[in-house]
């Protein structure tokens, strides 16, 4: 791989390693940072005296006999019951997946493999819909919710859910059906399947790799939801997006403030993992609209 | 066994035509090739055939059961598809079961029908393998093996040797030949190659721009083009064609002059010959013009003219040697050349 | 595939949409046209032992018939989308007919909700959008060209701010931004000014928003041109490097070209996206000097006594125009694909 031409003059491998490591230290240290100080009280975290309290955390060492502590998170899970929060986020983010893709992939399927005209239409009627502002839809919902009197429950929310992120499986198990050759599927309806079965026997075995895609972006915009979630339940059924924004109303209190910072921790933690073990089929999902269209 | 009639079948998208008023009739145990450049509409016809595609307007029969709404598992067909679509979660015996067990044929016959496909595809040491662990060749003969375990009334074939090294083809081609005049079954065969076509038809049908232009023995399309795109599209190299004016029984271009062409026809006239029919010469002949190039292809040499606008070329003995620019004479005699008429490109007559 | 079969694996998907998107949008369209009931105002008296006073009250008994029977509230036509709180048309002819300079003009405009919140929208949207294109190329570029033990590390930190919801994301900064955070302390030590706040100027907390904006789109773009850089066509910067380009030539000549249709990519998504913004908005708590169209419905619809539908009906008519006027060029290039297909 290495040829005269490529090898790079020392100004140019100074600039690129700096750039790099100047994004990397942007895009990583709020977080870190914020990690580090969920584990301090208010008074280390937020210090008035010095930022550098927020490391050694003198304050905090004060008042619980070590630098770390884990008051912020019993605050918010134990006091506050964020844990309920934390279950509900499991049961819609679930719910949400399963059907977003069970719909998406017959929907995705029967786009890729009709050749009428009325699939393009249905494709950009698609793509202005998931242009739509979430909270435009959501001004639709809660009239009708309210007098159908299902406004607040959790089916409610993950059937709206799984409406707004229609448009983008769509789109995107559309595309990873192209990529699967028409010939498969003919191939089975020749060897005397259904057009159905033909889906079941030739297809499922080999969609896996596009469905785990996009599922991680169901996954994600179920578990980042706001605006859906904090409009369209009641205050027992919240989520954890919803449940941190109402924390932020009742932390004017000392050290209250570090419940939200424990629930944000808390939200951002089972992000990492998942990228950790997912990061390539994210990449991937990210630019297969790119390289497609 | 069965007989395949198409009548007057049509294929339309909006206004843009696939397949214009293909009418034919394939014989019991035919096997009959379509082939035409891409986009000619071959592949829409067989897939019309399989069931795989709609038709617009007429109809096709099997037998004498109009099939047009007829799904494809109900019309007992098998088929060879260009990228084979073999199951790619399934071992190549399952693969080639897969028929058999979505058709709820008695499981006690599965296994002895599967080896016998096997056997004949010659893939039994690879039975348990999954299709990614194969080469081209074996994946083709996979797929030919599930088109042929359930002993079909019609197969169709797309390209099936498209994907292949130029080497396979050639053998794989045989074993095709083979197969097809063992099992006797019905077999229409999708190609662009003019070779493949004519090895292996019974009958060839020529398509291009949706229409056929020609149905005929390999023999008959080779000796007696129906119309100048025929003639380009057959032989390698494919026909030479002029174009000039013919009077009085002589045809003249630049560089050409041929006598003794029928006197009944005259005007713009393509003037076609084969360059295996006709020979250099010393001394004066039809053709005396600059060489434009010279290849050697081992077993003859090639000599190129432009006559016209258009390269002409002539194959001669291996040692023959020119310079580029000499000029050379070749003769071609009225009784070798073929005649179409410029405009239409139909046959007028041969010389 | 035939229609039938074609019908019947999308039915679900469709009726998912036409029920929960389509529909709800009629009903906005719907709701706009309404507001809510005047209050039915009771006379009661109230005596006591000093005589009778009469007293003014709510019958509530009379409200909930009304909006038993009118739940949409009254009919109003255009009125919502003309009054103070949105188009605001007579305030702007009046704006116009009295103010003396331009400067008047724009900040009698800024005090007018809708426009204030449409002008950020639409400075959010299009400041952001490139911004983010170019970090990301450049980030793409340089990642592109460190050694690959480096390459995955950068990838996974730089996902973290991108698929972080916006309002755990907004929060993480805004800590930081506290003037007792680490980046508000930093600040006011670099600039020798103890009383610094980010939060306090309106110029300030746009500047905040529009970095975070770029914060968190940058790495959609770094990604998206990453993979793209992967594919640049070696044969063809092979032969750029033979006809003698030096290495500014072939980034100008070869990879920002092959890349230019990704670049568009991004930008529809982007603008898409961040014509939205709204979660920052609470993050930051920044709704006093920076305000977008999302955020107006939002805070209608969380009004405190009883929501306000027929308002954020209006508003969100108007942006859901302001989002088809945005993908009208994106519409009309596949209009023309498709017909020159056809």
């Amino acid at each position: 791989m290495s040829n005269p031409a490529e090898t790079k003059p020392l100004p140019i491998k100074v600039i690129t390693i700096s750039v790099v490591l100047i994004w990397l230290f942007l895009a990583a240290f709020p977080f870190l940072w914020t990690m580090w100080g969920s584990f301090k009280v208010e008074g280390d975290f937020f210090s008035r005296a010095n930022w550098f309290n927020a490391i050694t955390g003198p304050v905090t060492e004060r008042q619980h006999g070590s630098p770390f502590t884990l008051a912020g998170y019993e605050g918010a899970w134990i006091e506050q019951e964020f844990w309920k929060a934390v279950i509900n986020t499991a049961i819609v983010t679930v719910f949400v997946v399963i059907i977003s893709l069970t719909l998406g992939t017959l929907g995705g399927y029967a786009l890729a493999r009709s050749g009428f005209k009325y699939t393009f239409w249905l494709l950009m009627a698609a793509l202005v819909f998931r242009a739509m502002p979430h909270v435009t839809l959501v001004s639709g919902y809660l009239l009708p919710f309210f007098q159908l009197n299902i406004w607040g429950y959790l089916p409610t929310t993950i059937i709206v859910l799984v409406a707004i992120n229609q448009p983008f499986t769509l789109w995107m198990l559309h595309s990873f059906f192209l990529s699967i050759p028409k010939d498969l599927d003919e191939a089975a309806m020749v060897d005397g399947c259904t057009r159905f079965q033909a889906f079941r026997l030739a297809i499922i075995p080999v969609m896996w790799p596009g469905v785990i895609t996009t599922g991680l972006f169901s996954f994600l915009l179920a578990y980042n939801d706001f605006t859906v979630t904090s409009m369209l339940l009641s205050q027992e059924n919240q989520t954890m997006i919803p449940q941190i924004n109402a924390f932020l109303g009742s932390t004017q209190e000392e050290g209250k403030v570090m419940y939200a910072v424990a629930a944000v921790v808390s939200a951002i933690i089972p992000l990492f993992v998942l990228i950790l073990f997912f990061q390539r089929q994210i990449v991937s999902g990210l630019t297969a609209g790119a390289v497609k269209g | 066994m069965a007989r395949l009639r198409l009548k007057n079948v049509n294929k339309r998208w909006g206004s843009f035509v696939g397949v214009d008023n293909f009418d034919l009739d394939i014989a019991d145990q035919e096997f009959l090739v379509l082939l035409g450049p891409s986009g000619c509409g071959k592949s829409t016809t067989m897939r019309m055939i399989a069931g795989l595609e709609d038709v617009t307007e007429g109809e096709i029969l099997f037998d004498d059961t109009v099939v047009n709404d007829m799904d494809p598992k109900d019309r007992d067909i098998s088929m060879v598809f260009q990228s084979y679509g073999l199951y790619p979660n399934l071992s190549v015996y399952e693969n080639i079961r897969f028929p058999l067990r979505v058709r709820k044929i008695p499981k006690e016959k599965h296994d002895e029908m599967v080896m016998e496909a096997v056997r004949m595809t010659e893939l039994e040491d690879y039975i348990h393998r999954r299709p990614a662990e194969l080469s081209g060749g074996q994946r083709q003969r996979v797929a030919l093996g599930r088109a042929i375990v359930r002993r079909p009334n019609i197969f169709l074939m797309d390209e099936p040797l498209s994907n292949l090294d130029a080497k396979l083809r050639v053998s794989t081609r045989a074993q095709i030949k083979n197969l097809q005049s063992k099992l006797k079954i019905t077999t229409v065969y999708v190609t662009h190659d003019q070779i493949e076509a004519m090895t292996l038809a019974d009958r060839v049908v020529v398509m291009n721009a949706g229409k056929i232009q020609q149905v005929g023995t390999p023999t008959d399309i080779y000796d007696n083009p129906a119309n100048v795109f025929v003639a380009s599209f057959i032989g390698s190299p494919a026909m030479n064609l002029v174009q000039g004016t013919l009077e009085n029984g002589v045809f003249e271009a630049e560089g050409i002059r041929v006598e003794g062409l029928p006197l009944a026809v005259s005007g713009n006239v393509t003037l076609g010959f084969r360059a295996e029919d006709a020979e250099i010469v010393e001394g004066p002949a039809q053709i005396s013009s600059p060489v434009y190039s010279i290849e050697l292809l081992g077993e003859a040499s090639m000599i190129t003219w432009r006559l016209a606008g258009s390269l002409v070329s002539i194959k001669t003995h291996k040692e023959y040697r020119a310079d580029i620019g000499a000029v050379v004479n070749a003769a071609v005699p009225a009784s070798i050349c073929h005649l179409f008429d410029t405009a239409s490109g139909e046959r007028i007559a041969h010389g | 595939m035939p229609h039938k079969t074609f019908l019947s694996f999308i039915w679900p998907s469709l009726v998912a949409m036409l029920l929960f998107i389509a529909l709800p949008i009629v009903s906005v369209g719907f709701q706009s046209l309404y507001v809510e009931h005047e209050q039915v105002l009771v006379v009661g008296e109230t005596c006591g032992p000093f005589g009778c006073t009469e007293e003014v009250s709510v019958d509530a008994a009379a409200m909930a018939a009304l909006r038993a029977e009118q739940p949409a509230g009254q009919f109003n036509g255009l009125g919502t989308y003309t009054n103070a709180s949105h188009l605001a048309t007579d305030e702007i002819a009046e704006i116009f007919a009295t103010s003396e300079n331009f400067s008047e003009i724009r900040n009698r405009i800024m005090n007018l909700p809708f426009y204030k919140a449409l002008i950020f929208t639409l400075s959010y949207t299009f400041i952001v959008t490139p911004l983010v294109i170019i970090l990301g190329f450049i980030i793409a570029v340089a990642v592109n060209a460190v050694p690959a033990m480096l390459k995955g590390p950068v990838i996974f930190f730089s996902l973290i701010p991108m698929l972080v919801t916006p309002l755990v994301g907004s929060l993480v900064l805004f800590w930081m931004i506290d003037s007792r955070g680490i980046i508000g302390a930093a600040l006011q030590s670099i600039f020798g000014d103890p009383s610094l706040s980010l939060k306090a100027s309106p110029t300030l907390t746009w500047i905040t928003l529009f970095v975070y904006g770029v914060w968190h789109s940058a790495p959609f773009a770094f990604v998206v041109f990453y993979a793209g850089l992967q594919t640049v066509p070696r044969d063809t910067m092979e032969s750029a490097m033979v006809d003698g380009a030096n290495r500014w030539e072939r980034i100008r000549f070869v990879t920002i070209p092959y890349l230019m249709p990704l670049a568009t990519f991004i930008a529809l998504m982007q603008l898409m996206d961040n014509f939205r913004v709204f979660e920052p908005i609470i993050g930051f708590s920044a709704a006093a000097s920076a305000t977008s169209l999302s955020y107006l419905i939002y805070n209608d619809l969380r009004a405190a006594e009883s929501p306000l539908f027929g308002s954020a009906a209006a508003t969100s008519m108007l942006t859901i125009i302001g989002v088809i006027i945005l993908l009208l060029p994106v519409l009309r290039q596949n209009w023309r694909e498709f017909n020159r297909k056809t």
